[in-house]
């Protein structure tokens, strides 16, 4: 791709993060994410195989649709209640839809659908900056909510982390596989949401750090199957060393680092008495 | 206000009437309802008889069919929760990662013929004809027929004259679509006698657009037509893609992880027999 172009659409990836950080007023946060949308398409079809349009035309639409659900609810709150503040949403049907909508966009269940096929129609790199950076606006949003309902919030995070799990049972194409990871973090994250957001932001940094090593790793190797890391010792022994902590990390096994989130998550959850 | 008036329906002898009188009044619009193949603007071929019948009307209602239908999805689908604890596609994931080559099709008995559609211009009103049998022994499959290219006298057809087997696409409990993950190999192998004229190979992987449906990947087979079988080993890499029979500027690779289908067709200049063993 052109430098120009390239600098100027990973600009704008990030303007639109930023805005929507930045931003206390719902229809600016609306603009971040649009941007956000808007500037990863051409980095995800660059390519122009079939399959990476493909995947293109569906994120678009995905995200578009939850975009528009999003404006939707934010007008409808803005009706209901007379002002246009994020953190000031308080009737039931624009949380709910605000909710959804964001759930939409990052790909928890089961509003997953679109995010295994869209990875694997995608470049490592492109699917890394979809797995991390597409994630930060509306968690930035979410982080703001006022939960309304905590019930759709533990349905959403539990659907997410059952549906995760199986997913990437028997997956053989290791980004369909990451795909299933990230909708299983997602889960985790939105498990503990209401009771300690500070978790969820920790969770949230510690899955961007392993998701982002395992990416690089599989860039390294040229790798989107299960079979080629088998054969890297070859090419990087070292790294090919290292990769099962990587892997074992995101799967979050102890005493690795991906232990830590779900541990503080789980008792912060022991100490609610949900039951 | 004549609103009464204009909402009175006319009477059904007076209508059966203007039917009747169809011809002297060419300017009232039909009473039936119009058939699907009308209202959907479908193409209908010179020559090709008129669909008269709605698609619900063409199946056979059947209770124990319908019940032998459901025992075989649930039971499909109960295989699939339990494949999934063995490991991909059904198979140990050491037997996944180890394996150098696997058997797709091979031919052996009259159940492997049921996954190949045999098919010729006959279907646009040409003269082939195509035909799939079992070798002498039952370990082989015979392909055969005669390629016509005598163009069907539809005043559209230019050209015409081709015969192709095409592998069935494996479909998942009620009738989902499933693929061919050949995302391991990267090179197809046939065995093959043929009749020593050029045959090709078409992969088809699946697509999301409309646009994409005709999209197929082909590559050649020279036969050589002797009595010795040939071991034919073709990189996928060497595939080149096409739409609709033209060869397209733009060429990708075949992405391997969705595999649909495989196709021999043959085509000729002339009136010949054909055969693939």
């Amino acid at each position: 791709m052109n430098p120009y172009i390239l600098a100027i659409l990973l600009f704008g990836l990030g303007l639109g993060t930023t805005i929507t950080f930045a931003s206390s007023h719902w229809l600016l946060a609306w603009m971040g994410l649009e941007m956000n949308t808007l500037a990863i398409i051409p980095l995800m079809t660059q390519h122009h195989h079939p399959r990476a349009v493909e995947a293109t035309t569906k994120y678009f639409l995905t995200q578009a649709t939850a975009a528009a659900t999003l404006l939707f609810a934010s007008v409808t709150n803005a009706w209901l209640t007379g002002q246009w503040e994020i953190q000031q949403i308080t009737h039931p049907l624009p949380s709910t839809m605000i909710t959804l909508a964001l759930a939409l966009k990052i790909g928890l269940a089961p509003l997953h659908a679109w995010l295994p096929e869209v990875l694997q129609g995608l470049d490592l790199t492109t699917g890394l900056i979809l797995s991390t950076w597409q994630k930060l606006a509306p968690f930035a949003l979410i982080l703001q909510l006022q939960p309304s309902s905590s019930t759709l919030l533990i349905i959403l995070g539990l659907t997410s982390t059952l549906i995760g799990g199986w997913g990437g049972l028997t997956q053989t194409q290791l980004r369909k596989i990451l795909a299933y990871s990230s909708i299983a973090h997602l889960g985790w994250m939105f498990l503990v949401l209401q009771f300690s957001p500070s978790i969820t932001l920790l969770t949230l940094l510690t899955y961007f750090i392993m998701t982002f090593s395992t990416f690089l790793v599989f860039k390294l190797n040229e790798s989107t199957n299960i079979n080629t890391p088998a054969t890297s010792w070859a090419k990087a022994p070292a790294l090919t060393a290292l990769m099962p902590l990587i892997l074992l990390s995101l799967g979050g096994l102890p005493p690795l680092t991906g232990f830590m989130p779900k541990w503080l998550i789980l008792q912060e959850l022991t100490k609610q008495g949900l039951a | 206000m004549s609103l009464p008036r204009i909402t009175h329906l006319p009477s059904g002898r007076l209508l059966s009437t203007i039917l009747h009188h169809q011809p002297l009044l060419p300017s009232i619009i039909p009473l039936t309802v119009p058939k699907r193949a009308v209202i959907q603007g479908e193409y209908r071929r010179p020559g090709q008889p008129k669909k008269t019948k709605f698609a619900w009307q063409k199946i056979n209602f059947n209770f124990s069919k319908g019940l032998e239908g459901i025992k075989k999805h649930f039971t499909l689908l109960k295989k699939e929760f339990t494949d999934r604890w063995v490991g991909p596609e059904g198979k140990p994931i050491v037997e996944h990662m180890l394996e150098q080559n696997r058997v797709v099709w091979e031919f052996r008995g009259p159940e492997s013929l049921r996954e190949w559609t045999v098919s010729s211009d006959r279907e646009i009103g040409g003269h082939s004809e195509a035909y799939l049998k079992l070798g002498r022994n039952n370990n082989t499959c015979f392909l055969y027929g005669t390629l016509s290219s005598t163009p069907p006298r539809d005043g559209e057809t230019r050209y015409s004259g081709y015969c192709t087997m095409r592998s069935k696409q494996p479909l998942a409990s009620f009738d989902r679509k499933k693929h061919h993950d050949w995302s391991s190999f990267n090179t197809l192998q046939l065995r093959v006698r043929g009749d020593g004229r050029p045959w090709m190979i078409n992969v088809s992987a699946e697509t999301y657009f409309s646009h994409q449906k005709d999209d197929i990947y082909c590559y050649f087979l020279y036969t050589r037509g002797g009595p010795y079988w040939q071991d034919v080993k073709i990189p996928f890499s060497k595939f080149f893609l096409t739409h609709r029979g033209r060869v397209q500027d733009d060429q990708h690779p075949v992405w391997l992880d969705k595999v649909v289908q495989r196709k021999i067709p043959s085509q000729s200049d002339d009136k010949t027999d054909v055969s693939l063993p």
